[in-house]
């Protein structure tokens, strides 16, 4: 029974998507839809994450989940073509806000997908692997069946290190998926600039040792060497001590933690423990009183939610660098 | 005067592996020591090093964890499976562990505390008990406490419980909680400092020569309830009275370690092969076993991946359980049952 519905659900789906079909062909006769927008330039195929997309136009429709792929579309001024999102991580940045207040949110977490549905979405775009979970059916395989494009954001499937260079092509990829490849260059060039300005400032200091602080008693949850974290302190003048941990995020031993010797902690301000009780942890732990970090109590504070192959990515480094090198 | 010998034997064996386990586990980790430094920075009046505190105050207290954790484990394996006459029993059964874990899951997700170093031991422990009272209180229920009700009460408790766990964790909806719940669940030996390390010692001190004492009550259980009634044993206040000692135990243990699942269930076995289900030869050598296993299980946890940590609680039944269903069909060969 659940399945015979199931089939007449997919058949009144199809019967809906038809006369939408018929429009789009009557709309551009032309064959060359969106020629007209500046940056656009259409068809257009990208291969993300592995699954090959070819855009004859730009999505209309189009649902974020998480937020740092949401800040990316407002960052493209795209907010007109959101008719979704969902699950922010704490909130979305004040200069986005207006725009992003115009979009309803779908969802507070990851929508089922009856939700995602419902929104009659054209495209989606996550930002974690999480967001296209089989279990509840949201698969890139299933929505593509449902007639929706996708878009992970690269940080789910690079090889090797994750760097500002997959920044960079994540706001250019998503900006000619969009017809907007004008805007995406605007803002990479932007930001180049401003990473270019701490590089300058840094130039000729030895880069400080850092250990990074997400959590962790029994062992020490951190960042290894290969997600963006990692870039972000290098960029920012720090060499991470646990990066040739070979993942983003790994648990070390605490012996190890004194044994490399960090001059600075850079905790992650994320969820419920706050940055004060991770501080005073690390303070009281009697094994990490000679660290020279914690001796000095040189802290640096990076937001999670800045750590993220999105817009964030060059003011943290901009902000981390100033708390690494005082 | 055989079996006598053969005891001595199987004690002194024990003894001086723990001894080489402990030798190993101060000088080996996932920092490489010269075994030189290694001794300079154990005597006395040794200058202040890296390597110093990695040996003195880390890895020093981890070991008498370990040993303290992994004997008392062991112990109480022992005692709960002739308490409740059931060798499939381990001090997780009844409840401890899923109440524990409910307690830290608690402070984890509201954030309560200074710290989680000292919130997520406290919470646990608070856990553990109010499930020890909650499994107390159902198994006392309409009539005398036997084992059967004991491990349907222990059963159906850490069910309830599991499931409050996983209803907060999946309410909270940060996947680290997740993360963090999973790995304190699987149980590590990672937080060991001198400052907490003497609690769970000495409960092990203290309630090892009291279990002994309990051996000959313990042996009539394990005879049979009538054949103990009649040799004049309260079974039934017995059994509650050392069912709260041993999750008053447990608790301690869970609370500084979390549940390292394996030994209290795997150690006792391997005992009873060695000397026998007496527990006045058992409990000595459950508890050298149990501090053994957990030495070496630790060791592995913290150098097989290094400079990363492994979660010991998997170790211990990676390992373990080739090892003891080794151990079985070699017995079995042997034409004994278990």
């Amino acid at each position: 029974m659940p399945r015979r519905r199931s089939t007449h659900r997919a058949l009144i789906a199809a019967a809906l998507l038809l006369p939408l079909a018929g429009c789009g062909t009557d709309a551009d006769p032309s064959g060359k839809p969106a020629a007209a927008l500046p940056g656009a330039s259409f068809p257009y195929t990208v291969d993300n994450c592995g699954v090959k997309t070819t855009y004859q136009r730009p999505p209309e429709r189009a649902v974020t989940m998480n937020q740092h792929v949401t800040e990316i579309m407002l960052a493209l001024g795209l907010e007109k073509s959101l008719v979704g999102t969902a699950y922010l991580d704490d909130r979305v940045l004040p200069r986005y806000q207006k725009a992003y207040d115009t979009v309803p949110v779908v969802a507070k977490e990851y929508p089922s997908r009856e939700k995602l549905l419902a929104a009659d979405p054209d495209f989606v775009y996550g930002g974690y692997a999480s967001a296209f979970d089989a279990k509840d059916g949201r698969t890139r395989a299933e929505l593509k069946k449902s007639g929706i494009d996708t878009r992970l954001n690269r940080e789910n499937c690079t090889k090797g290190r994750t760097t500002l260079d997959d920044v960079y092509r994540e706001i250019e990829e998503t900006g000619r998926t969009f017809g907007v490849g004008d805007r995406a260059e605007k803002w990479i060039a932007k930001a180049r600039t401003r990473v270019a300005e701490t590089e300058r400032e840094l130039k000729g200091r030895a880069p400080r040792s850092v250990f990074v602080y997400d959590s962790g008693d029994k062992t020490a949850f951190t960042v290894g060497g290969r997600g963006i974290g990692n870039e972000l302190i290098t960029r920012a003048g720090g060499r991470n001590v646990f990066a040739d941990v070979d993942k983003a995020f790994g648990d070390a031993t605490w012996e190890q933690v004194v044994a490399r010797d960090p001059e600075v902690v850079v905790i992650l301000d994320y969820g419920a423990t706050s940055v004060e009780q991770k501080k005073r942890r690390l303070l009281n732990d009697p094994v990490l009183r000679d660290v020279p970090a914690i001796k000095n109590k040189r802290f640096a504070v990076l937001p999670l939610s800045e750590m993220v192959v999105g817009v964030r990515a060059p003011d943290a480094v901009a902000k981390l660098a100033p708390q690494l090198a005082q | 005067m055989r079996s006598r010998l053969r005891y001595g034997a199987v004690v002194t064996a024990l003894l001086a592996a723990l001894a080489a386990a402990v030798i190993a586990a101060l000088g080996l980790g996932s920092v490489a020591i010269p075994p030189g430094q290694v001794v300079d920075a154990l005597l006395p009046g040794a200058e202040p090093s890296p390597f110093r505190t990695i040996i003195v105050d880390v890895r020093l207290p981890r070991v008498i964890l370990g040993a303290a954790v992994g004997a008392g484990l062991a112990v109480v394996g022992a005692v709960l499976q002739s308490l409740v006459r059931n060798r499939l029993a381990d001090p997780f059964l009844l409840g401890i562990s899923s109440g524990a874990s409910t307690g830290a899951v608690l402070v984890l997700t509201l954030g309560i505390g200074a710290t989680t170093a000292v919130a997520m031991p406290a919470g646990a422990f608070a856990g553990a008990l109010g499930a020890l009272v909650l499994v107390y209180a159902l198994a006392r229920r309409g009539g005398a406490m036997t084992g059967a009700r004991l491990v349907l009460a222990g059963v159906t408790v850490s069910y309830i419980l599991t499931a409050l766990t996983t209803l907060v964790l999946v309410s909270s909806a940060r996947p680290e909680h997740f993360r963090e719940a999973l790995y304190w669940s699987l149980g590590g030996l990672g937080s060991a400092r001198w400052d907490s390390v003497w609690l769970p010692a000495a409960v092990v001190c203290a309630a090892g020569p009291l279990l002994f004492a309990l051996a000959r009550p313990l042996d009539l259980l394990l005879v049979g309830e009538e054949d103990a009634t009649v040799l004049g044993l309260d079974v039934a206040r017995f059994r509650a009275a050392v069912f709260v000692l041993v999750s008053l135990i447990t608790a301690v243990l869970v609370a500084a370690s979390g549940a390292v699942g394996f030994i209290g269930l795997m150690v006792p076995h391997a005992a009873r092969l060695l000397v026998g289900a007496t527990h006045r030869a058992l409990l000595p050598v459950a508890a050298l076993g149990g501090a053994l296993a957990l030495i070496v299980a630790d060791l592995a946890a913290r150098t097989l991946a290094a400079p990363q940590d492994i979660p010991v609680g998997v170790l211990t039944a990676l390992i373990g359980g080739p090892l003891f269903l080794w151990l079985m069909r070699a017995r079995t060969e042997r034409g004994a049952a278990l």
